[in-house]
């Protein structure tokens, strides 16, 4: 089996030949490449060059079509500070008091800030890798984007002080969203996440995410799987717990399980939803190989009779990672086979 | 959009508080609570604060004040005594920034009208020095915080993100804080949070806390960060906080 195929098998929890591991590289593959962080975002051709040297380098089943969670809304408007040795972040947001939402126009793909150079990248990623190992192509979820357009804290206020004028943000941002993605995906991506860190129970209660989030979430994969993608992947960091139960409803393929999670009790609610994860990102830093690999066999053990299982990280692996760690998560899938 | 959707107040979370109603542990907190308070003034103070609408409980605590009652009990009978309400019904588990956010903001709002720049040194529990690390520019965590402790009587003095260990330590000596507390969303910060206690050792400040927490720091021991304490979260930290403090020699 190829990797492509392996994961298809593996989220239709059909028999595949070994365990899929996607540690979640991003901007890592960057430090691994000795490239500067601020370059690796805003050049398509490098960041699929990293990619395809950290697949190369790893053994890894997917490469990731991702520069940052500001990619958007900085096509939006926002200003940016970018740095050598970490991720850019919003200097001044596009969404201020005094703008109304429907100022704001969905950004076009194709030419819109950073945006035409992911597409690039993904074009690249998938012409190395064909149809041997699928390409994640990634946007920010409808929360992360807002609250990337008017600031973390304004946003989440606006939810409570103008709840109309937030639900009209989130509209604007499943747009976006929506629209980039199928961008990603007639470039080459096979498979759609959305990274919704924001969503997490951890930032706003269940009964939000339910009401809000998952009508938001449910259109935005349903077109993901209209345009093609191979699978749809839903990335909320922390204790999910309470909110897993409505990632089926969602239309959610793969779900992120995070470390502090307990992946059997996500088995228990998801029984027919494909999981990745768990392992503590910080043990890539400050761990050891053994750690990690004792860890990742012991995940894979623990799914080995149900399949249905991704082997990964709890969320982003670390910028300063150690390679080593990396290694023996993969290593780890290979002594079952 | 489907009509079906609710405005996004708290008042759409009837399953989260029934829970919450429902927890001994918050039950045994609501009966101490209301012994304390004397008066429907103070209650209403209170409803207001937990949930956290700003306005009205800026008005009730005006008219606490106006009616000649203390500001210190204003303090100790409103303000805490809601923020042990909110800290009661979030657990680990049951934990999220937007309820807290609005419980912190009301208390800020009162409290900035109570003391106009915080509460002074010799009116609060211990003055704390809290930040963001040198790398890290997030800064929710830490305000979430910093709100937390303003509730429960602390000075908090907030030296921003993208904090220099040089700054924490000097801020440390010139406010006499108690505690230094420390918020991370990144794991590249953590060799700045390491070397906060040399830094402090250089000033003789051997007896200050150091309390980290936040998305990254979390993961970590306090052996990993060589810090005193490793948060989960906003008032896991005040526990510890108060805990520590506790311990400390008068």
């Amino acid at each position: 089996m190829n990797s492509l195929e392996r994961v298809r098998a593996t989220v239709a929890f059909e028999k595949a030949d070994r365990t899929p591991v996607i540690p979640q590289i991003f901007a890592h593959a960057a430090v691994l490449a000795g490239v500067p962080i601020a370059d690796y975002v805003r050049d398509g051709a490098l960041l699929a060059r990293c990619q395809i040297e950290a697949v190369r380098q790893y053994g890894c089943d997917a490469a990731f079509a991702f520069m940052d969670a500001c990619v958007e809304s900085e096509a939006l408007g926002s200003v940016l500070a970018y740095h050598e040795q970490q991720y850019p972040q919003v200097v001044s947001y596009a969404l201020t008091p005094d703008v109304p939402v429907d100022r704001l126009s969905v950004p076009d793909p194709q030419c819109a800030g950073r945006m035409p150079e992911l597409l690039r990248a993904t074009t690249l990623l998938r012409a190395e890798f064909e149809d041997e190992l699928p390409v994640i192509g990634v946007v920010a979820g409808p929360m992360t984007l807002a609250q990337q357009l008017a600031g973390p804290e304004a946003a989440l206020f606006l939810a409570v002080d103008e709840p109309q004028r937030f639900e009209e943000l989130l509209d604007f941002a499943t747009r976006s969203a929506l629209r980039y993605g199928q961008a990603l995906l007639a470039a080459g991506a096979h498979v759609a996440m959305v990274f919704d860190p924001a969503a997490s129970p951890a930032v706003v209660p269940p009964a939000f995410f339910r009401e809000l989030l998952l009508p938001r979430l449910k259109e935005l994969f349903a077109a993901f799987k209209k345009a093609g993608a191979l699978a749809t992947w839903l990335h909320i960091a922390g204790a999910t717990e309470q909110i897993l139960g409505y990632y089926p409803q969602a239309g959610v393929d793969i779900a992120n399980v995070d470390y502090d999670a307990d992946p059997l009790r996500a088995r228990q609610i998801l029984s027919h939803t494909c999981l990745d994860g768990n392992i503590r990102p910080l043990s890539f830093v400050l761990g050891s190989a053994d750690e990690i690999a004792t860890e990742g066999r012991r995940l894979v053990e623990l799914f080995a009779e149900g399949g249905g299982f991704i082997l990964s990280s709890g969320c982003e692996i670390p910028l300063e990672a150690k390679p080593e760690n990396i290694a023996a998560l993969v290593s780890a899938v290979h002594s079952d086979s | 959009m489907p009509s079906e959707r609710q405005s996004a107040t708290t008042e759409n979370l009837p399953e989260r508080q029934s829970a919450v109603a429902e927890n001994p542990f918050h039950q045994l907190r609501c009966v101490r609570a209301a012994r304390m308070v004397r008066n429907s003034g103070m209650q209403r103070l209170i409803a207001t604060l937990t949930d956290g609408d700003s306005a009205a409980a800026l008005a009730e605590a005006q008219r606490l004040r106006d009616a000649g009652v203390p500001v210190e009990r204003i303090v100790n009978e409103g303000l805490e005594t809601a923020m042990e309400q909110v800290d009661a019904k979030c657990t680990v588990e049951a934990f999220n920034l937007l309820e807290i956010m609005l419980v912190g903001r009301a208390v800020t709002v009162v409290a900035n009208e109570l003391y106009l720049r915080g509460i002074p040194p010799d009116r609060s529990k211990a003055t704390v020095v809290i930040a963001t690390p040198e790398g890290d520019v997030h800064d929710l965590g830490k305000n979430i915080v910093t709100m937390v402790l303003t509730g429960k009587g602390y000075r908090v003095v907030d030296l921003g993100r993208n904090c220099p260990v040089s700054a924490l330590s000097e801020a440390v000596e010139r406010e006499q804080a108690a505690a230094v507390l420390l918020s991370g969303l990144l794991t590249t910060v953590i060799p700045q949070v390491r070397r906060v206690r040399p830094a402090l050792a250089e000033r003789g400040l051997f007896d200050v806390k150091i309390l980290a927490g936040g998305a990254a720091l979390r993961q970590a021991s306090t052996e990993e960060l060589d810090v005193d304490y490793v948060a989960q979260t906003a008032f896991d930290g005040a526990r510890l906080l108060e805990s520590c403090l506790a311990e400390r020699p008068a």
